[in-house]
């Protein structure tokens, strides 16, 4: 059992300011417009990847943004360690936290999650007589769940980076992973086989923040949606 | 080959733990509290078993609870018995059976422990503390307000004074649904879209339904926007219904809250939420304390079902569960203790547990064990008790 945290140590309380959970690396940058259009103005040193500080305050004093992996960002907005995130399908397909709502699609960091192999094995062998199949993946729980929704049991070597070298090197016979422009596959002699989710980033919530303190929280989706209708429609 | 390092075993199996000292003590007196505010609402206690015939168990509101139930066999029988991962059902079987004939409407409380199959890993208990009443036989939003009310009041008595309770209506969704007849084969992306509150999808997935249904999930929220956009929407009738009942019960409580003047207690309304326990018929209840992120109970409207008959009875719930009141109320205060040395006077120490004093007696000679066995006083000669310095 985890210990417990004494009443006076939790030191969240209602007063506390609301923290952004922001996904380190690519889509760090294309945030920054959006926070733009919505008013958000995180300290300096936010953007800079080579920052040590992990947490910056922003102009309005009841929001502080925090810097974390794209993957940890669900997390910390699934356990209220923040209150709001943006992070990308993707990760919220892979953990599926039910304590996670999902109010909007930024429409950024487009990308797609999709099934690769060796191009000197595609189309060679049909996967519907397939029982099971050995995957690399980042994305464990998506690569089982694809495979079990036809019926073929995945056996899924968890990666957490350089999956394309999986199949040459014969840990895999077919990999899952993010596809953005094709040319890492294409470098490494993987060809796309099958899509399975477009991958936007999302807004995302805490449940039990969004149910307690209803007026902040409604009133920062309201900021993020008009931002990003503004940036649709420009 | 090596040997694995054998298991130490002090290891319990995930989610379940050992409560220490003082800790053990305060959930004991924060369950009672609890029950004693139940109590004095008139709220009757039953104790139903630990194990119970699966059939029995899992029939009518328990079939929820089937995948979350431990089974083993008895025996004795050789029938398979489930150990229960939730009390309501326990306590409906008994309001309809044993106590069927009691005049309606009947109000039990209960308090135990459950077991459940699986932990999220947001809350990784498998073993939960439930304190919890029943008001069955009655389908009215007073009845709905008397349950919120009685446990409002119940947690302000173990030191909750701001309280968030959220209200949903897990049918209403499904009741717009049917009567809009929206095919059933697209329910389930729905569904999920409408439970992640991800606008985008839901807008995609829910056809002539788009703009209604972005407008409930949006208008989620203080208890007033959420009511004012339920009462703009287009609804169809027998959903109207469901909406004007949740109205109906926001109202009473209010009345009820400003009836007994009770301040910090804010309430929200989330007319498409129907995510909690699939047996809920009707208006349902999340309480929470503002800034925590622990649920500190749940309830709502449910069929109180007779196994035998299967004839049913409205009725309402709630459960408050005593782990996550506690780890959000200020520290409880133990008894101080004090050190009885060796042939003192029995009459002097009863008389300081009359006190409040909790006493511990020496059984040897060394009165210095007495602040290395937590003893902030000592008993003099003449029966009074010395605090003992740092």
């Amino acid at each position: 059992m985890t210990a417990e945290f004494k009443a006076a140590d939790l030191a969240k309380d209602q007063d506390a300011p609301i923290i952004l959970a922001l996904p380190k690396g690519r889509i760090l940058k294309e945030c920054a417009p959006l926070l733009a259009r919505a008013g958000i103005v995180p300290g300096p040193g936010y953007d800079d990847e080579d920052s040590r500080h992990l947490r910056f305050p922003t102009n309005d004093p009841g929001l502080d943004v925090v810097r974390v992996r794209s993957f940890d960002v669900a997390t910390f907005v699934a356990f209220g360690a923040a209150e709001i995130g943006i992070c990308g399908s993707d990760v919220l397909a892979e953990f599926d936290y039910d304590e996670i709502y999902a109010p909007l699609d930024l429409g950024i960091g487009a990308c797609r999650v999709s099934v690769a192999e060796p191009v000197a094995t595609a189309g060679t062998d049909d996967p519907r007589g397939w029982s099971r199949v050995r995957v690399a993946s980042k994305y464990p729980n998506i690569a089982r769940r694809h495979y079990a929704a036809r019926g073929i049991q995945a056996e899924v070597v968890h990666l957490n980076g350089a999956m394309e070298l999986a199949p040459q090197l014969g840990l895999s016979r077919v990999i899952v992973d993010l596809v953005a422009t094709g040319s890492t596959l294409k470098a490494n002699g993987l060809v796309e086989t099958e899509v399975i989710a477009q991958v936007t980033s999302r807004l995302i919530v805490n449940r039990s923040a969004l149910k307690t303190r209803p007026e902040a929280m409604g009133n920062l989706i309201a900021r993020f949606r008009a931002a990003q209708a503004a940036m649709a429609a420009a | 080959m090596t040997d694995d390092l054998p298991p130490h075993k002090a290891l319990l199996p995930s989610g379940l733990r050992d409560r220490l000292p003082p800790d053990a003590e305060a959930e004991a007196a924060a369950v009672e509290t609890l029950m004693a505010g139940f109590a004095a609402h008139g709220y009757q206690r039953v104790k139903p078993p630990l194990l119970e015939f699966e059939d029995g168990l899992l029939t009518g509101s328990g079939a929820a609870m089937a995948e979350q139930t431990f089974r083993l066999m008895d025996p004795d029988t050789r029938r398979m018995m489930g150990l229960r991962a939730d009390m309501t059902p326990q306590v409906a079987r008994i309001a309809t059976t044993r106590l069927g004939h009691i005049a309606r409407p009947l109000r039990l409380s209960y308090a135990g422990q459950c077991l459940r199959v699986q932990a999220s890993q947001l809350a990784p208990e498998r073993q939960i503390a439930q304190a919890g009443i029943e008001l069955i036989g009655h389908d009215s939003p007073e009845a709905d307000a008397e349950i919120v009310l009685v446990g409002a009041e119940a947690l302000r008595a173990v030191g909750l004074h701001r309280l968030s309770i959220d209200l949903t209506m897990p049918t209403l969704v499904p009741s717009l649904l049917d009567e809009t007849h929206f095919p059933a084969d697209k329910r389930a992306a729905l569904s999920r879209a409408l439970d992640r509150k991800d606008i985008a999808a839901v807008r995609d997935r829910a056809g002539p339904l788009a703009a209604t249904l972005s407008d409930l999930l949006l208008a989620a929220g203080p208890a007033d926007g959420a009511l004012a956009a339920l009462a703009a929407a287009d609804l169809p009738a027998a959903t109207r219904k469901l909406a004007e009942r949740v109205a109906a019960t926001v109202a009473a409580i209010r009345s009820q809250l400003a009836a007994r003047s009770m301040q910090g207690i804010t309430l929200t309304v989330d007319p498409v939420e129907f995510r909690g326990l699939k047996y809920h018929t009707g208006v349902c209840t999340t309480f929470y304390t503002p800034g925590r992120q622990a649920e500190l109970g749940r309830g709502g409207r449910y069929i109180c079902s007779d196994p035998e008959t299967g004839a049913g009875e409205p009725a309402t719930c709630l459960t408050l569960y005593p782990d996550a009141v506690m780890r959000v109320v200020a520290p409880h205060r133990t008894a101080p203790r004090v050190f009885i040395p060796l042939g003192a006077n029995p009459a002097h120490a009863a008389a300081l547990r009359a006190q409040g004093f909790a006493t511990v007696a020496a059984l040897d000679p060394d009165t210095s064990a007495a602040s290395r066995l937590g003893c902030t006083h000592l008993m003099q000669a003449d029966g009074t008790a010395v605090a003992l310095s740092e």
